[in-house]
């Protein structure tokens, strides 16, 4: 089933990505608009390869990479911070010196933080209120690397910091620290976000968004391909406002699906990412140790929290962000890592229909290997 | 509860808040489609947004020494939308400002304006344009004070539309060299023959249509305007001064039809001076490229001896000497069917090869020829080919005419074509052609080709250089261009131009009046030709007039077009001696004559630039206040961004300026020394601002 939503994303991603970048082509590219149908299908191509691999791997393996990744992630940005190549007065990228690829380090912290947390908090089930062993390494690395992230990122660190607070929560960690992390994390974050680059852009566009007599232009022309749209749209590369909206590529590319395939493709769209969360969270029941189910949900939220904040914004929801809409957008690496935690979610699922068909066999053990958990 | 329980139901509650905020995404798209699609729709409609071109600045054109040639500079059409106005202002205006536009446009009455406009207004036209004539920004600035236009254009409704017009500060000099080149793409000169140059590649940006104009909008999508490169020619601005004036005279002096004059630095090719002038019921303006193009591609006449002279002494086992003789007779000489004669009348007689030349008898040459060539016309031809004749130069301006130049098996080839071409005629070659052969004699025999255009630059970096191309390593040998030379020299000092010969320094060179042809025949019209190179002992330029159907007694090469030339020889020697000065001197680049300008605001900057036509370039992004660097002949404008929460960089700014900055930044100001502009100043630029905000600036 994850599988097949996969690709359907594929397949609309190209399709959308394809028209949406008509534009930039005739900016960047002289009016060779298959160089970016080629170079985002490759990618998407790529993508899927990754997924594949991922989910070969045995999931458990996760949990050991995943302080290595870590410890890797955090320097790397602030390495990004200082040294990154400057796209739109954000350095978020770095360049891979051989293959000359850029690659946003925040995207590979995001998934190591997730399965950090999945790891910690499976194997501190039973210590959760431990302040010393649990929750400071949890909430330390938590707020470190959002705040880290928050030097160029905004919206990327508070989003990452939500998901970390709902996998807290899921993994039942008491509800007064979660309190207790969101202040650390508010004061902390703030402090990074003024010393980072990206403060005024931040504060600028709340101010749009609070200020009720204004629209801003992106948003302005995003409610017009929604209007123009209808219910049934105006037909696969028929869109007008591709043209006039920043980014109709990433940013903006719900607009430009609610344009093109009206009303109808927008819930459809909607409905696929929800499927996807569902089939995420379908293994948390079915898993047995909490780290696969943990994994496979943190997973699972933060992509699919990014598109509907993503969506969110195109409509008018919330502030304007420069999330792209995983799956759909077009983008480097970021397709890589969406690929890459689609892996993880199977590699769980599979793994544990494994041992479940195996632990059939040998029922008493399996029960034995609960107890402790139960008590 | 069991620690999966308690999982599952928090995982539970969390999908179920993304679904309820699915739910919300759908509402809201709803409500945009269906409550506010009107709305939308309209502005849709409206196409409130729309991209619009962003003009690259065209380059500018250089003389050898940075002077501007050419130049972009902004100018104004005038255009009026007479409903904006309310009765009041508008009955009490209108007459005064009909007035004041027929006295300034000078073209049409009072009466024409008031009824234009009246007219307009009351058809309800929001747009007419009052003339179409452009002003530039002085005039702008009167005019927005007139009755009515003062009201501006939300409440007076007169329109400004910004043109970029081209600019020659020189005005009619070199000006169809320089060139010109139209909205549709043609043109003529260099504008348009470096066009993909100076052009440049206008940008795009996205602009919101608004009540006062367009609003850019910076969203991160504009593609930026690359501006045009600059070039720099080889001409020389007090040169070309005096070619010009000297022909200008003899042409009205003489009331030609049209002339020109090639002025060549003899090693490099570089063309100093290129005038043309034609007639005009107004007097001579430079209406054609005769020096080039062919319209001024004729039949040489005299001047053309030199290659028959070269090609004859070249000629293998011909060995002709100076000395030889040739009966030249009684001035008639029948050749076929068609009689040839010489100028003098009676005839010269028995007189020598350097006599024939020195004299242009054309009765001479052809015999001469007649004997050399007689038997294998081919062979003459061939040596055209080798002085490179038959071919155009390859030169940088568009529209080089194409020499036309017989061949023995061609179908008009006549028993008479040899001893015509050996005279100059019955063969076609531009003013320029003769001149790059002229200056390979005077080259010691190397052919260089001429060129007009130095470098292709971006403010100061040179984009594409040219250097002097080497089209033939040896024209003839050196005993041929001794005698060449001989003979030059002799047309000066006893021959058909000695009417120009000096004392400071020897020219050498050759007069030539060839015969104009009229529907296919002949007829008593001239065009009157001198081309040579001075000063004959070390040939530094080389030079060629001519002066197409002069009228009166003297129509004679050696009688109109000398003269010019030894005007312009004249000026450029007296020159070339104040020129000798150390090199070290000459290189200093011309630094002081621009304004000391060192730091300030960027758009003050860019308008006064423009307006007294300071070349200036924009580096790196839009910033608000710039430092200034001077270029070798254009000012470069530096971003020095002011940042909240360091001390800014306030050098070089004038106190005003300073002020202004310090003062948004809240700092406390002690100012120190007097003069214009800001030295020294205490706190370090970018250094972190302390709570104690007091700076020290120290003027100088």
């Amino acid at each position: 089933m994850l599988w097949g939503i996969v690709i359907i994303f594929s397949l609309i991603s190209v399709a959308v990505v394809y028209s949406a970048t008509g534009t930039l082509a005739y900016k960047k590219m002289e009016g060779n608009t298959e160089y970016f149908l080629f170079k985002h299908s490759s990618l998407i191509l790529l993508g899927l390869g990754c997924m594949w691999a991922a989910h070969k791997i045995n999931y458990r393996y996760y949990s050991k990479l995943s302080l290595l990744a870590l410890l890797v992630s955090a320097p790397l940005l602030i390495v990004t911070y200082f040294y990154g190549s400057n796209i739109n007065e954000a350095s978020r990228w770095i360049t891979i010196p051989v293959i000359n690829q850029t690659f946003q380090p925040s995207d590979l912290a995001k998934l190591a933080l997730i399965s950090y947390l999945a790891s910690m908090l499976s194997k501190k089930q039973q210590m959760l209120h431990d302040i010393k062993r649990t929750l400071i390494p949890i909430f330390g690395w938590t707020v470190a690397i959002c705040a880290l992230i928050a030097l160029t990122n905004t919206s990327t660190a508070v989003l990452l910091f939500i998901t970390c607070l709902l996998l807290m929560f899921i993994g039942r960690v008491p509800v007064k620290y979660l309190a207790a992390v969101v202040v650390a994390g508010g004061i902390i974050g703030g402090t990074a976000l003024t010393l980072g680059q990206r403060l005024d852009t931040a504060v600028s566009r709340m101010e749009d968004f609070m200020d009720p007599t204004k629209t801003a232009f992106q948003l302005e022309q995003s409610y017009i391909a929604i209007a123009t749209g209808g219910v049934v749209g105006k037909g696969p590369g028929n869109s007008d406002q591709r043209d006039i909206l920043p980014h109709p590529y990433s940013d903006f590319i719900y607009a430009i699906i609610l344009e093109e395939y009206g009303l109808i493709g927008g819930v459809v769209v909607l409905f696929l990412y929800l499927a996807l969360l569902y089939r995420g969270l379908v293994t948390v029941s079915k898993s047995n140790g909490a780290f696969g189910g943990l994994l496979s949900a943190g997973v699972s939220f933060s992509l699919v929290m990014q598109a509907l904040i993503n969506m969110g914004v195109a409509v008018g929801l919330g502030p304007i962000t420069g999330l792209p809409l995983p799956l759909l957008s077009m983008g480097g690496t970021s397709l890589i890592f969406t690929g890459i935690s689609l892996g993880i979610i199977l590699s769980v699922s599979r793994a544990d229909t494994e041992f479940t068909r195996a632990a059939t066999e040998t029922v008493p053990n399996k029960i034995q290997a609960n107890k402790p958990v139960n008590a | 509860m069991n620690i999966k329980k308690s999982i599952l139901l928090r995982v539970r509650i969390a999908f179920l808040a993304i679904c309820l905020f699915a739910c919300a995404i759908v509402y809201k798209v709803v409500r945009i489609q269906f409550m506010d699609g009107a709305k939308w729709k309209k502005i849709s409609k409206e196409r409130r947004i729309h991209y619009q071109p962003v003009f690259a600045t065209r380059g500018n054109i250089y003389s050898d020494n940075e002077s501007i040639l050419a130049t972009s500079l902004p100018f104004y059409r005038v255009a009026f939308d007479p409903t904006v106005a309310d009765a009041e202002v508008f009955n009490a205006g209108i007459d005064s400002l009909s007035l004041l536009l027929s006295r300034y446009y000078k073209d049409r009455s009072e009466d024409y304006y008031r009824r234009k406009i009246k007219n307009a207004r009351h058809a309800g036209r929001r747009y007419i344009r009052l003339n179409s004539h452009q002003i530039d920004y002085q005039a702008k600035k009167t005019m927005a004070k007139w009755p009515i236009f003062r009201e501006g254009k939300n409440r007076g409704g007169v329109i400004f539309e910004k043109v970029e017009k081209r600019f020659k500060p020189f005005g009619i000099l070199a000006d169809r060299t320089i060139g010109f080149i139209n909205e549709d793409k043609n043109g003529a000169g260099l504008e348009y023959s470096f066009n993909s140059d100076l052009a440049g590649t206008d940008g795009e940006a996205l602009f919101e249509r608004m009540a006062g104009g367009n609003k850019p909008i910076y969203d991160g999508t504009e593609v930026q305007p690359q501006h045009g490169y600059d070039i720099t020619t080889t001409i020389d601005i007090n040169l070309q001064d005096v070619a010009e004036n000297a022909l200008y005279k003899t042409l009205e002096k003489t009331d030609a039809d049209h002339g020109c004059v090639i002025l060549m630095e003899v090693k490099t090719g570089e063309i100093k001076a290129i005038v043309n002038l034609g007639k005009t019921t107004g007097g001579y303006i430079e209406d054609y490229n005769y020096a080039v193009g062919s319209q001024g591609r004729t039949e040489p006449g005299s001047t053309f001896k030199l290659a028959s002279m070269m090609a004859m002494f070249e000629y293998t086992n011909n060995n002709l000497k100076l000395t030889d003789t040739v009966d030249t007779g009684n001035g008639v000489y029948r050749i076929k069917n068609t009689t040839m004669s010489d100028s003098k009348h009676g005839g010269n007689g028995k007189i020598t090869v350097q006599e024939v030349f020195e004299k242009s008898s054309n009765i001479g040459v052809a015999k001469l020829m007649e004997k050399t060539f007689g038997n294998n016309p081919q062979a003459y031809v061939d040596y055209l080919h080798k002085f490179g004749l038959d071919n155009t130069l390859g030169f940088q301006m568009e529209g080089e005419a194409r020499p036309f130049i017989k061949s023995p098996s061609d179908r008009t080839w006549y028993g008479t074509t040899l001893t015509s071409m050996g005279i100059g005629y019955e063969l076609k070659i531009s003013p320029l052609q003769t001149l790059a052969f002229y200056n390979a004699v005077a080259n010691n025999g190397v052919k260089v080709q001429p060129i007009i255009v130095k470098e292709i630059s971006k403010a100061d970096n040179v984009i594409q250089a040219f250097q002097t191309r080497v089209l033939v390593d040896k024209i003839c040998s050196d005993e041929t261009l001794k005698k060449l030379k001989a003979m030059m020299e002799g047309v000066v000092a006893r021959g058909t131009a000695r009417n120009i010969l000096g004392t400071d320094y020897k020219v050498a060179g050759k007069t030539g009046t060839a015969k104009k042809v009229k529907n296919g025949h002949y007829v008593r019209a001239y065009s009157a030709s001198f081309a040579g190179y001075f000063p004959a002992d070390n040939p530094k330029y080389s030079c060629i007039v001519i002066i197409d159907d002069p009228q009166g007694v003297n129509v004679y090469g050696g009688d109109v077009a000398a003269p010019v030339f030894k005007e312009v020889a004249d000026k450029a020697y007296a020159r070339d001696l104040a020129m000798h000065k150390p090199l070290q001197e000459r290189m200093i680049p011309n630094k002081e004559s621009l304004p000391d300008v060192k730091a300030g605001n960027f758009d003050d900057l860019t308008l006064i630039c423009n307006k007294i036509g300071i070349s200036n370039h924009p580096q790196g992004t839009d910033e608000e206040w710039v430092k200034v660097e001077a270029a070798k002949r254009s000012l470069n404008f530096k971003p020095n961004p002011v940042l909240g929460g360091q001390v800014p960089d306030v050098t070089g700014l004038t106190l005003r300026d300073a002020l202004y900055i310090l003062g948004n930044q809240h700092f406390e100001v002690n100012v120190e020394g007097t003069g214009k502009r800001v030295k020294k100043q205490s706190l370090e630029p970018g250094a972190a601002i302390d709570k104690v905000k007091q700076i020290t600036i120290v003027l100088s």
